[in-house]
Formats: structure tokens, C-alpha cells, sequence
């Protein structure tokens, strides 16, 4: 038994175990990827020829085709799912044993200010064309900027909350990156594609080295 | 001073004793969690910490379940809301103890 009971150190270890080794991250960097892909696959000309030819062949019905990229998302980002889960049980987490962790991994005032920003950031980018600062498209382009803001926000508040560094580093530079990202003569599909590849590399960085650790870890006490 | 002991006194005896109360720390940061991470997050025997989940369970603050991964029985614990609404409670009133202490000082 632990001989100083920590009650605020055994929530914190706990809550932290779900992150410890990178998969969650990669899940994220899997969702964002697909998410970026979407929408520019979305807006590419080959895809609506693509999907008129269809119907003229096989009727009405074949236009349902073209919302399989996002029900190829959901099933990558399910199948993240269950491989996590795969690897956790059966090598990861078999000595330490099975968490399920909270679906509000942070404070409910996190998440209503997380939202806070995106709404803020939308509205900014009306600020802005106003200005003229940006083009008309840039509005749209606003879109991704702010969801980068509110979600590198409530990365460091995450970080800050689980006690975990990478978090900081990753959420900061993230949203920066996002912010630069404004400044680029780029289409809204592409803009879309860019942010999508950004956080998915930050995020598999982030997921690949951790998961390197926790592997090693586990080797060792192996 | 006595009103301190009174609300020393009022504290919830399941969830205060040490490592019941490691057992609901565990449990209140997660969803719920497996007998193997309670074991190493808690230090506890297997014997120790099986009695414990019994009696918390029996108080109505944990739901045990059961269930085979393949060939191997696996016992998930998971806090219940009225067990989760205790722990808060109990957080609450301890920390309100605390500082009554550090105010007497």
C-alpha cells in the first residue's frame, strides 16, 4: 500500500495513463489527416466527374458515393480505435492493466472556451475581410485557422491539466503554424488539405516518439 | 476547534479509509478501470484489494463486472454516479477540514 496517500497525484496518474504512449495522438493525427483529404477530395473537379459518370451509369443512388472519403474517415478512425485497443491489451497494458478513460479528459470550462475561440476566430476573419486584409476566401481559410487555435488551446490546457509537456509544445506551435498558414495565396480545398497534413504530422511526431518511450518501457520490464 | 472534529467526524467512514479512498481516486479519474491497474495503482494485495471492492461495491459507490478476454476472466470496476457524487462530496469536505486546520494555525 502506498505508505503517503496522494489522493490528488493517483487522480493525476490516472487521468495521464491515456496518454503515456502516443496512441491517442496518432488516432487525432488520423482524424485530422482524413478530415483535410475530405474536403479537398470534396472540391476537386475530377471527383465530380467522377461521381456524375457513376450515376449516369448505375442511377440516382450512386451519388450516395461521394460521401464514402468521410465514411472512410469514420472507419480509419474506428479501426485507430480498435487497434489501440488491440495493442493495449495484448502487449502494452497487459502487465499494468485496462483503463477506460473519461470522455472530458479536461474541465467542462476548457472545452466551452475552446469553443469560445473558434467562434472568436470565425468572427475575426469577417473583422479582417472588412479590412481587406484577407480575400473572400480567406473567411472560409478562417474556418481552419480558428479550429488550429482552439484546438492547439485546449492541447496546452491539457498539457497544463495532465502535467504533460508535449502537449504545450505541440498545441503552441500548432496553432502558430495555423495562424501562418493564413497568410498563404492558398484555395479553400487546399487550405483544407495543408491544415490536415499539418496537424497530422505534429501529431504523429508527437504519438511516434512517445509511443517509442513507452515501447521501450515495456521491453524492458519485459 | 470542535467544529472541526464535528466535520471530521460527518466524513463518509467507507471512502476514508485509506485504501478505499486509493481505490475512488483510481476510479474517479477514469471510467473505469481493470483489477490489474487498480493493483499496481493502489499497492494493494489481490486479497486486500478484492475486500475492498466488495465493500464499496455493497455500498453502492462501485458496479463490479465480470467478463472473460478470451481464455482469461477479467474483473473491470467502475465508480457508480452515486459513488462519484460521494467522492466529490467527500473531497469537499476534507479539504474544507484542512483548511479549517491551517486557519486554527
Amino acid at each position: 500500500m502506498i505508505s503517503q496517500l496522494n489522493v490528488e497525484e493517483l487522480i493525476q496518474k490516472t487521468r495521464r495513463y491515456e496518454y503515456l504512449d502516443g496512441l491517442r495522438d496518432l488516432q487525432l493525427a488520423v482524424l485530422f489527416g482524413f478530415s483535410g483529404l475530405c474536403v479537398w477530395l470534396g472540391f476537386q473537379p475530377f471527383w465530380f466527374r467522377l461521381i456524375g459518370n457513376m450515376t449516369k451509369m448505375f442511377g440516382r443512388w450512386a451519388a450516395w458515393l461521394g460521401m464514402l472519403p468521410l465514411v472512410l474517415m469514420l472507419l480509419a478512425v474506428w479501426g485507430m480505435t480498435r487497434l489501440m485497443d488491440y495493442l493495449r491489451s495484448h502487449w502494452l497494458w497487459r502487465k499494468t492493466g485496462m483503463v477506460r478513460a473519461r470522455s472530458w479528459v479536461v474541465p467542462r470550462h476548457i472545452t466551452l472556451i475552446s469553443a469560445g475561440i473558434l467562434l472568436g476566430g470565425i468572427a475575426f476573419g469577417f473583422v479582417l475581410r472588412r479590412l481587406g486584409w484577407i480575400a473572400n476566401e480567406g473567411i472560409l481559410n478562417m474556418l481552419w485557422t480558428a479550429t488550429g487555435w482552439s484546438f492547439g488551446y485546449t492541447l496546452v490546457a491539457m498539457g497544463r491539466n495532465l502535467g504533460l509537456r508535449r502537449y504545450l509544445w505541440f498545441g503552441v506551435l500548432g496553432a502558430v503554424l495555423s495562424t501562418a498558414m493564413l497568410f498563404l495565396p492558398l484555395s479553400f480545398a487546399l487550405f483544407a488539405l495543408a491544415f490536415g497534413l499539418l496537424w497530422f504530422c505534429l501529431l504523429v511526431i508527437s504519438g511516434l516518439i512517445t509511443w517509442r518511450k513507452a515501447a521501450l518501457n515495456v521491453k524492458r520490464g519485459a | 476547534m470542535t467544529d472541526e472534529i464535528r466535520n471530521l467526524a460527518k466524513l463518509d467512514r467507507l471512502i476514508h479509509e485509506p485504501s478505499r479512498l486509493a481505490i475512488m481516486a483510481v476510479l474517479s479519474a477514469c471510467e473505469n478501470a481493470d483489477f490489474t491497474y487498480l493493483l499496481q495503482a493502489t499497492g494493494l494485495s489481490k486479497g486486500n484489494l478484492s475486500a475492498h471492492l466488495s465493500k464499496l461495491e455493497a455500498g453502492g459507490y462501485i458496479q463490479i463486472t465480470k467478463k472473460f478476454k478470451g481464455k482469461y476472466p477479467s474483473t473491470v470496476s467502475a465508480l457508480t454516479p452515486a459513488g462519484r457524487r460521494a467522492f466529490e462530496a467527500y473531497r469537499k469536505q476534507y479539504m474544507a477540514f484542512v483548511l479549517g486546520l491551517a486557519k486554527d494555525e
